[in-house]
């Protein structure tokens, strides 16, 4: 993402890069809590990949401590069998965040290509990707998971990030198009082609940096609808309900221990929900941030 | 209403309360009941309750195939004869060929109808329809069908005014409740304190919690209740809670076709590294108790039956070195603290439970954490719901299970779930018949015959069959060697026994049934029972 305006996409260099990461730190700065969302986010990314390594495997626990109170020692209390709720809300966030992030690569991947191809071919390519991506949006993604459940225990974030990219990717795909279909007839475009150049290198190098900002933003939108999508799927027990995640433990929380009627198992359930929020306000906010800095009406105010 | 409530006696399953006969006798040879209805007994519009009711409710009962009510051929403890004796007294005859001791609870636990509501509905022909289906030829197939097929007709009918024997009949009914109001015709009206009942439904058990949390319910049966919620009900004025012997026991259930579990020594291990008290003090602290050993049979009755030699059962209290040598004795090594199969790969346990089930997930979860503490992979797996999960298990697909055991109170019921149809054993036509692991319905996959210490070859199927017609000093021998062998060969794990949690407020009505009328099955309402019998007393 080295690119800052449509003019000068291909242009690389020391003080280009320079002058990006001084844009970057002006944004930040005007509105400081973008760089607390920044902070977030950092914080979020060290949880998924670190911090389950910070913890020994089996958790400690204290059968006779169940569900105790929140305490300096047990910041969100235990669970119903003495874990600490904040090393199950640490360890859960890795099956969360890689399926997000897996899910938002696949969608932005088969999104933006798809998109970007039908845009600029146009004619029976464009006719056929485009019904293509009509079935994608038509598809109804909570049924097909119900049966994919059936078959598949999504233990792994990489099955249940791939489920959800693909059902997920045509809103995209269709968004990228009509952006390519208005680049496509830009002079830059139209010398490109003069010029005898590849379609993939029209493509890649000259329809795709411009867009890119879009795709990016795309991309940690569609990690927050990946969230919320996976933890919603457990948390209403169309998944099985194992594995350490957040989705399953808002589960247990209300459907096995209570949580709603018994105010001493709030907390299991409170902690990842807390979780939960704080990363959708992190992406919000760092989505806010990269809306200015790749948007150049709104930078150069 | 039923002519009498079986008190499910722990040991003697024939015994009753009265319904709406006042005596009933039973022929030594256990082959004959003659059943009298109370003098005083009256359908709710006068009539009198007669024996023409009671042949018409039997001949409804065999369209359905309930309770000694069973044509098929070679099935056992089916009544072979109904005669009237007179207006008041009717006379059952069992059929010889295959005698049970359940018979008599077959007969009282049928559900008495009105004949001049009900009696039009079956074909005037219906007597010589069921006689001709006694037989085993193909016109008796066809009298067969002929009987279910004229059930569907009282299936289909619903009268328009409810006509009952009982202490209430029903005002109204809707989707969420039903008032039920004094039936003044009923013959032990004297004992009714209540005028009025109304009857709640619920679609799950925190509907109840609030019910009681808020002292709403004079009365309510066992509903899964986790431990603090019990705090905050029984702070409510007036609540009180009743814990008595529920015979149900939750077992954790092997599939010996799926390696290592067919190796005894790694079923003793697993017996050995799960510490049972924290499991129920983690999953259902308030309906059950930790078990104390794995006998087959809830530990309330264990004494009754096995007497003396419960003591020498080998209790698996929880000790991590000796399910260690156990998993040694089975070829395991134990490799960066994970125990490794003889073959190289790592043990793993997988613990089927059901969704929804509360005290399962938490238990399986529990037993889970436990194991993989000392080194043992393992995880729970849920089943979307429990008739899926009794599908997915009768067919082989589940290595290690939650399995309910030990349901009695008869000895035959107890160790039809270890050895009955789940470990190979059916009877059909009348006969026994064993079929291999993974044949009809036999998931366990134990052998047909085990070595029992001091009983020599003990084939557990047979003597649980035998148990349908043997007399008091067998039973006590075969349930002896029974507990025996499922100790020493644990075709499950006992984890905890249940207890039969119930609730009651006594600021209008006190409820004091005694404990045997607190576990009567198969009754909507077991306050119905208690309320006939005059349990249920207004406060002054």
């Amino acid at each position: 993402m080295t690119s800052s305006s449509m003019v000068d996409v291909t242009t690389k260099g020391p003080s280009m890069r320079r002058n990006f990461w001084r844009g970057v730190w002006r944004v930040m700065k005007r509105k400081p809590s973008r760089l607390f969302g920044a902070l977030l986010m950092a914080l979020f990314v060290f949880m998924a990949t670190i911090g389950p390594m910070l913890y020994s495997r089996p958790l400690p626990r204290d059968p006779n401590n169940f569900f105790a109170s929140p305490s300096l020692r047990h910041p969100f209390g235990t669970d119903f069998q003495g874990t600490d709720v904040l090393s199950l809300v640490v360890i859960g966030s890795r099956y969360v965040l890689l399926t997000a992030l897996i899910t938002a690569v696949v969608t932005i991947v088969l999104g933006a290509s798809i998109g970007l191809f039908a845009g600029y071919r146009r004619g029976r390519m464009d006719a056929v990707l485009m019904r293509i991506t009509d079935i994608n949006l038509t598809i109804p993604g909570i049924p097909i998971l119900l049966v994919l459940s059936t078959v598949w225990q999504f233990a792994s974030p990489w099955e249940m990030g791939l489920v959800l990219g693909l059902l997920g990717w045509g809103a995209l795909a269709r968004a990228v198009r009509s952006q390519t279909l208005s680049l496509r007839e830009r002079g830059f475009i139209e010398a490109a082609r003069g010029l005898g150049l590849s379609t993939p290198h029209i493509v890649f190098r000259e329809l795709l940096p411009p867009i890119a900002p879009y795709i990016a933003m795309n991309l940690l939108m569609s990690m927050i609808l990946a969230v919320w999508a996976q933890v919603g799927l457990f948390f209403l027990g169309v998944m099985p309900v194992i594995g350490e995640n957040w989705g399953v433990m808002l589960n247990r929380a209300v459907f096995d221990f209570g949580a709603m009627t018994t105010a001493a198992r709030l907390p299991y359930m409170l902690a990842p929900l807390l979780a939960l929020m704080l990363l959708t306000v992190a992406i919000v906010l760092v989505v806010d941030a990269m809306d200015e800095i790749f948007n150049p009406r709104l930078r150069e105010e | 209403m039923r002519l009498a409530w079986v008190k499910n006696h722990p040991t003697s399953p024939t015994e009753f309360y009265p319904g709406l006969a006042s005596e009933w006798e039973v022929s030594d040879d256990n082959l004959e009941l003659t059943v009298t209805i109370h003098p005083d007994a009256t359908w709710s519009d006068g009539t009198p309750v007669t024996a023409e009711d009671v042949v018409v409710s039997s001949n409804i009962a065999y369209t359905r195939g309930s309770g000694a009510f069973i044509l098929d051929p070679g099935a056992a403890g089916a009544a072979s004869d109904i005669e009237v004796v007179d207006d008041k007294t009717i006379q059952f005859t069992q059929d010889p060929e295959n005698p049970t001791r359940e018979f008599v609870n077959g007969i009282m636990n049928m559900t008495i109808v009105p004949a001049h509501v009900y009696g039009d509905l079956l074909p005037a022909d219906f007597e010589q329809t069921l006689e001709a289906a006694r037989g085993d030829d193909d016109a008796a197939d066809d009298a067969r069908e002929a009987v279910a097929e004229a059930g569907e007709a009282v299936v289909g009918f619903a009268p328009e005014e409810d006509i009952s024997a009982g202490p209430y009949v029903l005002e109204r009914i809707n989707p969420s409740e039903a008032l039920l109001v004094r039936n003044e015709h009923f013959h032990n009206d004297h004992l009714v304190a209540p005028d009025q009942v109304i009857v709640r439904s619920y679609d799950g058990n925190e509907q109840v919690w609030d019910y009681l949390r808020a002292g709403e319910l004079d009365s309510s049966h066992f509903v899964a209740v986790p431990a603090d919620v019990v705090q905050q009900i029984e702070a409510v004025p007036g609540n009180e809670a009743s814990r008595t012997y529920s015979p149900v026991v939750a077992g954790l259930a092997f599939n010996q076709s799926y390696e290592p579990f067919d190796d005894i020594h790694v079923r003793r291990a697993l017996a050995f590294a799960l510490d049972r008290e924290q499991v129920v003090n983690i999953a259902s602290p308030d309906g059950g108790v930790a078990a104390t050993t794995t006998s087959g049979m809830h530990q309330e009755v264990l004494d009754a039956w096995v007497g003396g030699a419960a003591g020498d059962l080998e209790p698996f209290a929880y000790d991590l070195d000796r399910a260690a040598e156990e998993l040694e004795a089975a070829g395991m090594t134990q490799e960066d603290g994970r125990w490794i199969q003889a073959n190289g790969e790592p043990f793993e346990v997988p613990i089927q439970v059901v969704s929804g089930f509360s005290d399962w997930i938490a238990a399986g979860e529990n037993m889970a954490t436990q194991l993989n503490e000392f080194g043992i992979d393992s995880e729970i797996l849920t089943a979307p719901d429990f008739t899926v999960y009794q599908e997915e298990m009768a067919a082989g697909a589940y290595p290690v299970g939650f399995w309910l055991i030990g349901l009695g109170p008869s000895p035959y019921n107890i160790y039809q779930r270890l050895y009955g149809q789940s470990n190979g054993w059916q009877v059909l036509a009348g006969q026994l018949s064993y079929s291999e692991p993974g044949e009809d319905g036999n998931w366990k996959g134990g052998p047909e015959t085990y070595e029992v210490e001091g009983h020599g070859t003990v084939n557990p199927g047979e003597l649980a069959h035998e148990l349908r017609t043997a007399d008091e000093a067998r039973t006590n021998e075969i349930m002896t060697i029974l507990a025996q062998t499922t100790n020493e060969h644990l075709p499950v794990v006992q984890m905890w026994d249940y207890v039969n949690t119930q609730f009651s407020n006594n600021t209008r009505f006190i409820t004091d049934p005694p404990d045997d009328a607190r576990r009567v099955t198969g009754v909507t309402s077991l306050a119905g029972i208690w309320i006939q019998q005059g349990w249920v007393t207004a406060v002054e």
